[in-house]
């Protein structure tokens, strides 16, 4: 999970890697899913999220589809 | 100079037929200490000062911190009890620079940056550079809300195989 300047830095880096690009979100989205993801980490009882509960939160945000998914597909 | 107080974490003492229950809670109060430390320290304790602070032996601390691991709750140094990652804390130093006030952390990337940030709930900054053009990018959150250069985010690798190689995710 990387900071890039703009998507065509992102385009420029995964040609040169020769990777495929992933998936790209906004510096608002990424500061939600920290916030939704971290911000009762202090508290004791913390427990890992299920896969379930983990693509809710993405699904919250707007992170949908096969990249964002943790669990198999329905059939 | 002065000793300083550290909170203690003491386990719950907890009785059950399979050791489950007790095992959770111990788990519990060796991950808060090591956050803890984390946050104030930006660092997480070694073992031997993780066993002083919850007030168990080395080893129990250290079969810890392996559940813990198990359960991708930390990540350990490889061959080693040592905490490399408590998500959103690094242990060692990494391109994503957090600051708030005079204190300063490691994130494990753009997301546990701002987590960083999230988690101890204070206004600051994440100092990082475009691995493209290499120019220096600066976040800031400031009353919760986020600002800062124009940039965006990217994720390379799915979210089901992040826990694959996690210290490359």
């Amino acid at each position: 999970m990387l900071l890039f300047r703009s998507e065509e830095d992102i385009d420029r880096w995964s040609e040169m890697r020769g990777t495929p690009r992933g998936d790209v979100m906004s510096v608002e989205q990424q500061w939600r899913l920290a916030r939704a993801w971290f911000e009762h980490r202090l508290r004791p009882g913390y427990r890992r999220r299920t896969a379930e509960e983990a693509e809710s939160v993405f699904a919250a945000i707007g992170l949908t589809g096969p990249f964002w998914s943790l669990t198999p597909p329905r059939g | 100079m002065t000793a300083v107080a550290r909170p203690r974490y003491r386990r719950r003492i907890v009785t059950s037929d399979d050791g489950t229950t007790q095992d959770a809670a111990t788990d519990d109060a060796v991950r808060l200490a090591v956050m803890r430390m984390f946050v104030d320290e930006a660092r997480p304790p070694a073992p031997n000062e993780l066993a002083s602070i919850v007030g168990m032996t080395q080893a129990e601390v250290e079969a810890s911190l392996r559940r813990l691991a198990d359960a991708h709750v930390i990540v350990l140094a490889p061959g080693t009890p040592l905490v490399w990652m408590a998500n959103p804390f690094s242990a060692l130093p990494t391109p994503f620079e957090v600051r708030s006030g005079d204190r300063r952390w490691w994130g494990n990337c753009i997301w546990d940056a701002l987590g960083v940030l999230a988690t101890i709930g204070s206004d600051g900054e994440v100092r990082t550079s475009c691995p493209d053009c290499g120019e220096p990018l600066r976040l800031e959150v400031r009353d919760g809300e986020i600002g800062g250069d124009t940039a965006v985010v990217h994720y390379s690798t799915p979210a089901a195989q992040w826990w694959d190689d996690i210290g490359s995710t």
